[in-house]
């Protein structure tokens, strides 16, 4: 740019930066009044229809999810629970327990008989049930008026039977309908369960009845337990501490390291600037489990970092694995390149909208990069800075993936956020052990955080102005 | 219509009834075999359900029957990502027909209703599974009912570096002797820490390698917990028992091990190639792993002589409190629910012949792992393995298994998430101790004994 364009341009600027000037506002119209319209709204079919899918969309993998997460939060769904209705069972584990809980020893003895009897009632029954005719007439002429009360002796004696099935199934099978009991037997509904029981055990009381039915079941019940073990549990405040820091050190260096960006391809010539641009894309565009692996290449045993350091004569170990203060670097900087190129073209963007004769006037009036920088730019970047940082904070807390595939958490936990261990907790369990209930009740405090988190930023943004009619008409 | 073009039409309609009976009387089973901590040398798991396949398909031709069996299987070489597909996968109707895994797995995912009982589809006692060690069938069993054929047995052992222990002064005939001095309590895991250091002092291994245990979670770690003195389950009730003192003594011990200098801070959680290649190169005293882990050194890490430079005994006592124990942690062959009775029949059947001898050797001379059943010892491919015997004989008698109990992964993962925060110096020892207390006690209620 020559002097001469650089004066034009610099006086054209200081036009435009100077709304005060003489000319009149071209106001031609009463200001237009606020508010909703007078009458009925108009409502498009067509523009519902547009809508449709999308809505749809929102429903499925948005509403839904988030419903589930906010029921399941009030129950105590694990693998044991299975994730469905359950069904009623007793088990000796479950008696055992019921004696803990009051059962007397006779009823516990009552519950828990099997007895197998070949009588004219059984035989009907295994009949209706479909049992073999041959076999039967075996069992109703060897067997009858025998009881037994175990499976295997039962079984023993239709294995010597000369027409027993050949499968193992079809045999046991046939034994079922002889039985008496409830032992380790499903029942799917609690009226079944209950007959079943009041059948083997007719003496129970009603209490105890009740209350072998209550804990006989399988599946989830409802409970604010998940709320009060995390509330007490040790490790809460040192992941909330973990998070906290995670998110901040990663805000800082996401917001600085993109404005820095901006600011420095904004003043490159443009080709050059657009080709480092380009580069500190990489790491957004990328695929999260290739730029893991680039992290793992860069810091693990005899990789970059590793190599470099033992030429230097400095500590040599798996930086992201083997230490804290290495693994809490890597945690914020391969979370931080991420949220920094994000960072980088929004405030790119922001900058480009800024009218350039402003800073050609500034120029003319001998301010340095670092005056623009100060008085010009980053007054303009307010919306943009606050912008991403109200997007990164929320993107930030709810992520766990990069730091899941790189430091896991660890050493130790030292590294485990939130997200990370209510992941963890509902679905990564090396035990198998899934504490569904407990996974969705912090990932429920997670959205609670994030909304309250959302609607203070709103207010911070000043929406209603942002969203707002313009002051001025065009 | 024309007399030909009618007998045509019964011709084709013939035809086409022919071809549906024969396709009606063909049957078609696809079986899926899903199995979890399968590595590249565990691969028999999966291959010798196809090998029963193929022998139930040549049985049913013999019978005159028509058979069909296609087994679909897949591995994973973890276990939460195993774990994780085969819950929800089974939650959503979808489980596969055979799933290869712990046994720690019966008690939460028969209380879900995810597996059937295998007893209810074979016999045991019949050939094979009559010869399987009967401590293996309890290890399979849960309240009462036998849920799966074991697969395979292991133990979990310490590993001893040779030459680093000549280094500091062990003749040959003291190394020789070290696995009884460990079973009879005189060699103790803080002997082994003292030892290590001067491994380190003396540069025979490199330093803070004195002692590699294992890198992640695992059975393994209950190990300790029984060296000092802990039992997981209480006697006389069967429920869970966590034993304070022991746990301390557990922590206590790793915590010295990290200010002794002969293992890291920060060394959980680190990248199992590197403890491999670590360990199958010697650079470190002692260290502990499964017997499988020979197969993996021997064979992908280039160890060699592995007996003149390897010694391997139980894990040691921690205290006069402990005992020398090793865990081992068969895995088994269950059923899934959800599929066809027909389905699950095919599924036992293969499940049962699978565990003949013959083919259960080749998975435990292939992988490392130990025999499940007495004629399996006398396979000549298995008697001719040198580390396979000497560890059935050295080892078999003293290890125990992790307890069947459907809340004992909440107890694990909280015995493990306290290791951890002692191991990191996150948590003073006490306060890691107390803490497991608080979150056993808060999720288990009366169903864990705390002593």
């Amino acid at each position: 740019m020559n002097m001469r364009a650089l004066t034009d341009g610099a006086r054209e600027g200081a036009a435009t930066a100077v709304p005060s000037s003489p000319v009149p506002p071209a106001v031609t119209q009463p200001p237009r009044r606020r508010g909703k319209p007078r009458g009925k709204p108009r409502v498009s079919l067509l523009g519902l229809a547009m809508l449709a899918p999308s809505l749809l969309l929102l429903c499925a993998f948005f509403f839904a999810p988030a419903i589930f997460t906010g029921v399941f939060a009030f129950t105590n769904m694990s693998t044991s629970t299975g994730i469905g209705k359950g069904d009623w069972m007793v088990t000796p584990t479950l008696l055992r327990q019921l004696r803990d809980a009051g059962l007397s020893e006779a009823d516990e003895q009552a519950i828990s008989a099997a007895t197998y009897v070949v009588d004219a009632e059984h035989i009907a029954r295994a009949e209706a049930g479909g049992v073999d005719g041959r076999f039967l007439s075996d069992i109703e002429g060897r067997l009858a008026g025998q009881t037994y009360d175990n499976a295997r002796d039962f079984e023993r004696d239709l294995r010597a039977l000369p027409s027993k099935p050949r499968s193992a199934r079809a045999l046991k099978g046939a034994a079922d309908h002889f039985a008496s009991s409830v032992l380790n037997r499903r029942y799917a509904t609690e009226a079944a369960f209950a007959a079943a029981l009041t059948g083997v055990a007719p003496g129970l009381s009603p209490e105890t009845l009740s209350l072998v039915t209550e804990r006989a079941y399988t599946g989830a019940v409802f409970t604010v337990e998940n709320f009060v073990t995390l509330a007490t549990r040790r490790d809460t405040l040192r992941i909330v501490g973990n998070t906290f820091l995670y998110v901040g050190l990663t805000l800082g260096f996401n917001v600085a390291i993109g404005l820095f960006l901006a600011l420095s391809t904004f003043y490159l010539p443009k080709r050059v600037g657009s080709v480092f641009s380009a580069l500190w894309l990489l790491p957004r565009i990328t695929p999260v489990v290739l730029y893991a692996t680039l992290w793992q290449w860069f810091t693990w045993e005899n990789g970059f970092i590793y190599i470099l350091a033992d030429t230097l004569g400095l500590p040599t170990y798996n930086y992201m694995k083997a230490g804290v203060t290495s693994a809490w670097t890597i945690m914020i900087l391969s979370n931080g390149f991420v949220g920094a190129s994000f960072g980088m073209i929004l405030f790119s963007g922001a900058l480009r909208a800024i009218p350039v004769q402003q800073l050609w006037a500034s120029e003319v009036d001998g301010a340095s990069r670092l005056q623009q920088i100060r008085r010009i730019i980053l007054p303009q970047l307010r919306w943009p800075v606050l912008f991403v940082t109200a997007y990164q904070t929320l993107s930030l807390l709810s992520s766990y993936e990069l730091i899941w595939l790189t430091t896991d958490g660890g050493p130790g936990t030292t590294t485990t956020v939130w997200a990370l261990d209510a992941f963890k907790t509902a679905l990564w369990a090396y035990s198998g052990e899934f504490k569904y209930g407990l996974g969705a009740a912090m990932a429920l405090i997670l959205v609670v955080v994030g909304l309250t988190l959302s609607i203070a930023y709103l207010i911070l943004f000043k929406f209603d102005d942002l969203v707002g009619r313009p002051k001025i008409e065009f | 219509m024309t007399i030909l073009s009618h007998t045509m039409r019964l011709t084709l309609a013939a035809a086409l009834l022919g071809t549906t009976a024969a396709a009606g009387l063909a049957e078609d089973y696809t079986i899926t075999v899903w199995s979890g901590g399968t590595g590249d040398s565990a691969n028999y798991r999966i291959d010798n359900i196809k090998l029963a396949a193929e022998q139930m398909m040549r049985e049913a031709e013999i019978r005159g029957d028509e058979l069909s069996i296609t087994i679909e299987g897949q591995s994973w070489s973890g276990w939460d990502e195993f774990k994780q597909a085969v819950t929800l996968a089974a939650e959503s109707g979808d489980a596969p027909d055979i799933i290869v895994s712990g046994h720690e797995d019966l008690g939460p995912w028969s209380q879900a209703g995810i597996l059937r009982p295998v007893e209810d589809w074979v016999y045991f006692d019949q050939w094979p599974l009559n010869d399987i060690y009967p401590n293996l069938i309890d290890v399979a069993t849960y309240n009462g009912v036998v849920w799966g054929i074991p697969q395979d047995a292991e133990a979990r052992v310490m590993f001893w570096n040779k030459d680093a222990f000549r280094a500091i002064g062990w003749s040959d005939a003291d190394i020789d002797a070290l696995p009884q001095r460990v079973i009879d309590g005189d060699y103790t895991l803080y002997n082994m820490l003292d030892d290590v250091y001067a491994m380190q002092e003396v540069e025979a291994v490199a330093p803070g390698q004195g002692f590699m245990p294992r890198p992640s979670n695992g059975p393994d770690y209950w190990q300790f917990y029984q060296s000092f003195g802990g039992e997981m389950t209480d006697a006389e009730t069967g429920k869970l028992l966590l034993d304070t003192e022991a746990l301390t003594g557990f922590y206590q011990f790793f915590a010295d091990a990290v200010a002794k200098g002969v293992v890291s801070e920060s060394y959980l959680g680190g990248n199992w190639d590197d403890w491999h290649r670590a360990v199958a190169g010697l650079t470190s005293g002692a260290w502990h792993g499964g017997s499988w882990h020979y197969a993996q050194w021997t064979r992908s890490f280039e160890m060699e002589n592995f007996f003149d430079n390897v010694q391997f005994t139980l894990i040691p006592a921690g205290d006069e409190n402990g005992r020398a124990n090793s865990i081992t942690h068969p895995l088994v062959y269950l059923m899934g629910a959800g599929n066809t009775e027909d389905e699950a029949q095919i599924a036992a059947d293969l499940i049962s012949i699978a565990s003949e001898p013959r083919l259960n050797a080749m998975h435990a001379v292939k992988s490392g792992h130990l025999a499940i059943s007495e004629a399996e010892v006398s396979v000549p491919l298995y008697a001719e393995d040198r580390w396979l015997t000497e560890a059935s004989e050295g080892f078999l008698p003293y290890v125990n298994a992790i307890p069947n109990d459907a809340d004992f992964g909440t107890y694990w993962t909280a015995m493990y998430k306290g290791l951890e925060n002692a191991w990191t110096g996150t948590m003073s020892v006490e306060d890691a101790v107390e803490t497991v207390k608080a979150d056993v006690t808060s999720a288990l209620g009366d169903k864990i004994i705390v002593k």
